[in-house]
């Protein structure tokens, strides 16, 4: 009795103690929010400061010292995107086409593949796997000498086509290592009943699984499309820009203002307007 | 023969029939540009011979040539050294972030994906931003803090000068691969299981301290491996920041292997010699990821470790 006694009594007051360090957990919830918005400030001040200066007037861009906050608003930069030079339309339209195509030709290619990977325990499925993960890391120069030489002999250089090829080699070991585990954890005995209900294998896949793997499927749709579109963006003397309107994603809308303003950026500093150098060279300089 | 066929795809077999296509032009695309690129490495082959029937076969000289080509070896030292410097940066700031935000407070989910952005941005884009913000006199918004600061008395030369070029350069690494290593590390912390850390503080009174390094650390050690593997092929190969910021300049002082590449193969059309220095490169990391990928599938003797771990901080035996 005693002892539980004591034993209370020095409970309590160490926890008496203990309370005078710590601070309540809404308090610490406050400081680690504060904390929290600090760092992302600190952390993401290059892109507040891109956005600042697209929004300054010219020579207040190059002032010394710098203004953090622009003395007039000028928007110039967005409505001379409109028209002129640089229009923004035509671009948005290439990489429209380019990305929905990369992005068609990855899903038709490697839903089937990932389907095979996945589904079936066949010879040889884990050295197509290691092939598709090398892939992966392959450093891009050293099939941009080649793929030059080859797209120069079949006459596409400088086509749209070109771009959408080599942008599908990235795309699709991608798509399969994503989807492939997703297809592995579709049940076996929905193709089993499909079968016995008078499918074969093709219909099985094409009437069964493909309808169930369409939420991934989408997803992955929409994370293609997003990289083609980052891959185009990063052609930057093309001028492909996105027009946030039509994606269909908000955070491809995201991706997009940014990019945009970026390009905006770009045109005002003048720096890189060599156009004319056809699409492949282009996705040569910076494909990696 | 019909029959022979039908057989043959019956079963598990007919998993070929699928991957088929996806191989077909992977191989066409990915295989056939690699080998053609290493008959490429052993020809001579410039702007002036490109659509030439009959390429001279030069063996092994390529080779030979660049591994006495000062410029190459500075390359690989300077691809390294960047590889090197911007890993061990941004695992460190990336993992700080990660064990911050894999607190519980209100604005983690948030903020945490608003950090993602500036992996999001594509490169190009990034490198331009830090070329701007690292410029001398106009808008060099980075001198201007550090000279308001005190940090520095004078306006630094950045990217005009080799080694503050090469700083910039890293700087710039970094901001793009912290977002890259935090969200695959916090991932990674919110998958290790809660009862462990409880059972250490209640039965074994460890501290904050000795549970990262006790617990978190070696739990974890799968997930980080494949961070800094991730890490390191992705620094390694880096070519558009570098194109973009110095171009590899000022006098070869920031050229890394894939710049070089394209500048032996694009500004010089010495295709050959690009092709020689891409393979070089594309060998280099062949090895680490082979070696990756290989050490994944053992990996038996890394989940010993923590699970042996794991059974002795369970054990009762350390209540006092």
């Amino acid at each position: 009795m005693e002892n539980t006694k004591i034993l209370h009594n020095k409970s309590k007051t160490s926890s008496n103690r203990v309370r005078k360090f710590k601070l309540s957990p809404m308090q610490k919830n406050i400081i680690m929010c504060f904390l929290s918005v600090g760092i992302a400030a600190i952390f993401l001040f290059p892109l507040y400061w891109i956005v600042v200066t697209s929004l300054k007037a010219e020579p207040e861009v190059f002032q010394n010292p710098p203004t953090f906050i622009p003395e007039t608003l000028n928007f110039k930069s967005y409505t001379e995107q409109l028209s002129g030079d640089f229009n923004m339309f035509q671009s948005f339209k290439n990489s429209f086409v380019i990305a929905t195509s990369t992005m068609l030709l990855c899903v038709v290619l490697a839903v089937p593949a990932s389907y095979g990977i996945g589904r079936y325990r066949f010879k040889g499925r884990s050295l197509f796997l290691l092939i598709f993960l090398l892939t992966q890391m392959l450093p891009a120069s050293v099939i941009l000498t080649p793929l030059f030489i080859i797209f120069n002999n079949l006459g596409l250089l400088n086509t749209q086509i070109a771009v959408i090829l080599a942008d599908a080699t990235i795309g699709i070991p991608f798509s399969i290592l994503v989807l492939m585990n997703f297809f592995a954890s579709i049940p076996k005995e929905l193709e089993d009943s499909a079968r016995i209900d008078g499918c074969n294998r093709f219909t099985a896949f094409l009437r069964v699984f493909l309808p169930i793997a369409y939420p991934g499927g989408y997803c992955l749709c929409n994370i293609l499309f997003l990289i083609c579109l980052g891959r185009l963006s990063i052609r930057y003397d093309i001028y492909s820009r996105s027009n946030s309107k039509a994606n269909y994603c908000w955070y491809i809308q995201f991706y997009g203002s940014i990019w945009y303003i970026m390009e905006l950026f770009n045109c005002i500093c003048n720096s890189h307007h060599s156009a004319g150098t056809g699409y492949f060279y282009n996705y040569a300089k910076v494909y990696n | 023969m019909n029959g022979s066929r039908k057989k043959f795809f019956q079963h598990d077999n007919i998993g070929y029939l699928f991957v088929l296509p996806a191989l077909i032009f992977m191989v066409a695309l990915i295989g056939y540009p690699i080998i053609s690129n290493f008959i490429l490495s052993f020809q001579d082959v410039t702007a002036m011979t490109m659509n030439a029937a009959n390429k001279d076969f030069v063996g092994f000289d390529n080779y030979i040539k660049l591994l006495n080509d000062e410029v190459l070896i500075k390359s690989i030292f300077n691809t390294i050294l960047f590889t090197v410097a911007c890993i061990i940066v941004q695992f460190v700031i990336g993992f700080a972030l990660a064990l911050f935000f894999n607190k519980k407070f209100t604005f983690a989910k948030p903020i945490r994906g608003l950090m993602m952005v500036s992996w999001m941005v594509p490169i190009t884009i990034t490198a331009l931003m830090y070329k701007f913000m690292f410029s001398t006199n106009v808008g060099g918004v980075i001198n201007y803090m550090l000279q308001s600061l005190h940090i520095i008395d004078a306006p630094i030369d950045w990217l005009t000068s080799p080694v503050s070029a090469f700083v910039a350069l890293v700087i710039a690494n970094i901001w793009i691969g912290i977002p890259f290593n935090m969200i695959l590390l916090s991932t990674g912390l919110t998958t290790l299981p809660k009862d462990v850390y409880e059972s250490s503080s209640i039965d074994g009174g460890a501290n904050k301290i000795q549970q990262f390094f006790k617990i978190t650390l070696p739990m974890l050690r799968p997930t980080i491996e494949a961070v800094l593997i991730l890490g390191l092929i992705y620094t390694f190969k880096v070519f558009d920041l570098v194109y973009v910021m110095t171009k590899g300049g000022p006098s070869n002082s920031t050229q890394v292997l894939s710049t070089y590449s394209y500048k032996l193969s694009f500004d010089l059309f010495k295709f050959s010699e690009g092709a020689t220095v891409a393979n070089i490169l594309f060998i280099i990391l062949f090895v680490v990821s082979l070696l990756y990928i290989t050490g994944t599938r053992k990996g038996g003797c890394l989940r010993w470790k923590t699970q042996k771990y794991y059974t002795i901080k369970a054990k009762p035996a350390q209540i006092e």
